[in-house]
């Protein structure tokens, strides 16, 4: 067993579960998308990419991709929370939690990918 | 990605991982601890807030309690974060300040500067393995002539060196040039790298050079240095295309010399750097030599002494040597036991009617010493020393200035110390000089060699009327479509074209310019000196020599047709429509009116 996999693994998988936590519910219901999930699934995103950092192999950079994919869009969903609760101070309408849910279900999907790579790479192993 | 980048991001992980978490912590504890706002009402920070105050904290930015002051318990949490923040954020610029310090991080950013330059070179380069003296005057031969040229150099601090004193920049390799790895990374495979020159000191590593070179590039150009017979037959076997023995480069410098000192001359001065003086004419005295040192580089010399029938007392400290030499040598030469450093020793080998002496031992302070002892017993006796280690190339040149001065007191003409010195990396310098600069030359060299003293007597002298004091400029010009279009044109209007048309100067009449071709060459066949008269055929190779000016001035002849025209007609011929036609009218008209005159 190889700790740098186990933890590699457990950032990735990790990262794609809390995204579907956020994810799950109502697209407009505030109370079903708590901004705490979101900023966890952040976190745990950024800790994913930092992890595939410094691969050179070709799955490597798939790899990387699909996670400064998801970046892309968990930061631009925060951006709009952002925007909407303290910048103009609108607060959480419906539009604006679809807007960020919607953004993070497209992160979803690419945490998605990024886990089918990882499991096609585990497949290809063997010793 | 390249090396250094990924190198970078492979060390940094930890220390941002790291970061990551403590700020999340940080971030996560500041919206869940209670405030109180400047209404007195409890208030919460948000994520948004908290990810704000975090920032200038760990980045010991600080610009205080924001956006309402502190209560206590927000303060217990903030004195953790900025210990946890602050210490992991050092932590991070820590491990970027040792990697920049890293060996290896260095090595691998030099790499990838080393590749981008590769990249960006244009025209033909060429791979020079070893920067030493051989090294250097190499790359200068190859600047000069506007190849480009990198360097791959085990050592350290190329740029002390002297890297930085080349015309221009030349990029350099810190690697063992032995490890295919590093001639991959020089490029030797791509097509605009022309050649691969082993020049490193040791024998073993120019093989292992010639052979990985040939390996990745079958087409590529490969000289090596060699100083032992056996490396010299592998490298051939593998195909090195020349391979350069300092000694026998010698010995052969050496048997011009006794031979023929005009023509020793010649080589000399067509073969030497352009910066350095050109040598004097040198002398040789009837007489038998001493040669002091029956090693590789006696035996080679002896070699030549017997070929032209010279007598030869050798002196040598080992008995064994002696009673080789009696069993393979059985001419009756005499061989004496000793070093030749001491006055005694030399009177015994007949230093007053010696002609020559060679200080050939393996050790440079003997030789210096035979040398001096020589010059005190025999004035006019030559003088041909051995270098051995590179360090010491400075006190043959002060022995020389020392005898220099000492002679002028005496109002004796001006002798160096030692006519000729045998040092390895000015003998392949020279030797790799010309095959770079111009191959001709080692042809040319090698059909003067047989022939006469005479011969070569009137070749210096017309050399010296050339060019004066400067140093000659050697060059080859081509007969074909690309570098003479000119006289490739006229070549297929079936005109002939003889030499003296293309070193005729084209701006002033009936004048030549003042170089000598040496040698033409077609097909397999060489002309040596050929007469101004000689045709010239397409695809053949003239070798000049002159001043470097010359080789630019007689470029119209050889691009131009109407500068052509003009040189063998001596007649402006018209170069637009019009005018031609008006010319070509009126010269119909001329010889109507000749016809009719004589009818």
């Amino acid at each position: 067993m190889n700790l740098e996999k186990v933890i590699f693994s457990f950032f990735m998988i990790l990262a794609l579960t809390l995204n579907f936590g956020f994810f799950y519910g109502e697209i407009d219901d505030p109370i079903h998308h708590n901004v705490y999930e979101l900023f966890a699934v952040i976190v745990v995103n950024l800790i994913a990419t930092l992890m595939k950092f410094g691969d050179k192999s070709h799955m490597g950079a798939m790899l990387l991709a699909t996670s400064l994919v998801a970046m892309v869009q968990l930061i631009a969903g925060s951006i709009v929370w952002i925007f909407a609760v303290h910048i103009h101070q609108t607060g959480l309408t419906p539009s604006t939690v679809s807007t960020i849910v919607a953004l993070s279900g497209g992160a979803m999907l690419a945490n998605i990918i990024s886990v089918i790579l990882l499991m096609i790479e585990a497949s290809m192993f063997r010793r | 990605m390249n090396e250094a980048t990924s190198l970078v991001l492979r060390r940094m992980r930890t220390p941002f991982t790291l970061i990551i978490l403590v700020y999340s912590i940080a971030i996560l504890g500041l919206t869940l601890i209670p405030g109180i706002d400047d209404k007195g009402n409890t208030w919460y920070m948000s994520i948004y807030h908290a990810f704000y105050f975090v920032s200038y904290t760990a980045t010991t930015i600080g610009f205080g309690e924001i956006p309402y002051p502190l209560s206590d318990a927000q303060r217990l949490w903030v004195i953790i974060i900025i210990y946890i923040t602050v210490i992991s954020w050092f932590y991070a610029l820590g491990t970027v300040i040792s990697l920049i310090q890293n060996k290896k991080f260095q090595a691998a950013i030099e790499a990838s500067a080393f590749q981008r330059d590769i990249k960006n070179i244009y025209r033909p380069y060429y791979v020079v393995c070893g920067f030493g003296e051989t090294g250097k005057a190499v790359i200068n031969a190859l600047l000069e002539e506007h190849f480009s040229a990198v360097v791959i150099e085990r050592k350290t601090d190329l740029s002390e060196q002297g890297l930085n004193d080349t015309l221009e920049h030349v990029p350099s390799l810190t690697a063992d040039a032995s490890d295919p790895a590093s001639l991959e990374v020089a490029g030797v495979h791509l097509d605009k790298c022309h050649g691969v020159i082993a020049v490193t000191s040791k024998d073993e590593t120019n093989l292992k050079i010639a052979i990985s070179s040939k390996l990745l590039h079958p087409d590529v150009m490969v000289i090596c240095r060699s100083e032992y017979k056996e490396h010299e037959e592998n490298m051939l076997s593998f195909g090195s295309d020349h391979i350069v023995n300092p000694y026998e480069s010698f010995s052969k410098i050496f048997s011009m010399v006794l031979h023929s000192p005009s023509m020793y001359l010649i080589f000399e001065w067509l073969t030497g750097a352009p910066d350095k003086p050109l040598s004097p004419p040198i002398n040789i005295r009837k007489g038998h030599w001493i040669l002091s040192g029956y090693g590789r580089f006696g035996k080679q010399l002896h070699k030549e002494l017997l070929k032209q029938n010279i007598q030869t007392v050798i002196i040598d400290p080992s008995d064994e040597t002696k009673k080789s030499f009696h069993k393979n040598n059985h001419t009756n030469e005499k061989f004496i036991i000793g070093i030749g450093t001491d006055a005694a020793t030399l009177t015994q080998a007949g230093i007053d009617t010696a002609a020559g002496i060679i200080a050939g031992t393996d050790n440079d302070s003997n030789n210096l010493s035979i040398i001096m002892t020589a010059r005190q017993l025999n004035k006019d006796i030559f003088v041909v020393g051995r270098q051995n280690q590179m360090t010491n190339k400075i006190l043959y040149e002060k022995i020389n200035e020392h005898y220099l001065t000492s002679n002028k007191k005496n109002k004796n003409e001006l002798v160096p110390i030692a006519h000729l010195v045998m040092q390895p990396s000015e003998v392949i310098a020279r030797k790799i000089r010309a095959i770079l600069i111009a191959p001709l030359l080692i042809d040319f060299i090698q059909l003067a060699q047989h022939k006469t003293p005479e011969w070569a007597n009137i070749t210096i002298s017309r050399l010296s009327a050339v060019i004066d004091n400067n140093n000659p400029y050697v060059w080859t010009e081509t007969i074909n479509k690309e570098t003479t279009p000119a006289i490739a044109q006229a070549l297929g209007y079936g005109r002939r074209i003889e030499l003296k048309h293309i070193t005729q100067n084209p701006v002033t009449h009936n004048k030549k310019f003042e170089c000598i071709t040496l040698l033409l060459k077609r097909g397999d066949d060489f002309i040596l000196l050929p007469e101004d008269k000689t045709e010239l055929k397409a695809f053949d190779q003239i070798l000049f020599c002159g001043l470097r000016q010359f080789k630019h001035a007689m470029l119209p002849t050889l691009t131009d047709i109407t500068i052509l025209n003009f040189v063998m007609t001596s007649t402006n011929e018209p170069q637009s429509y019009i005018w031609k036609k008006l010319t070509h009218a009126l010269q119909k008209q001329d010889r109507r009116a000749v016809s009719r005159s004589i009818r």
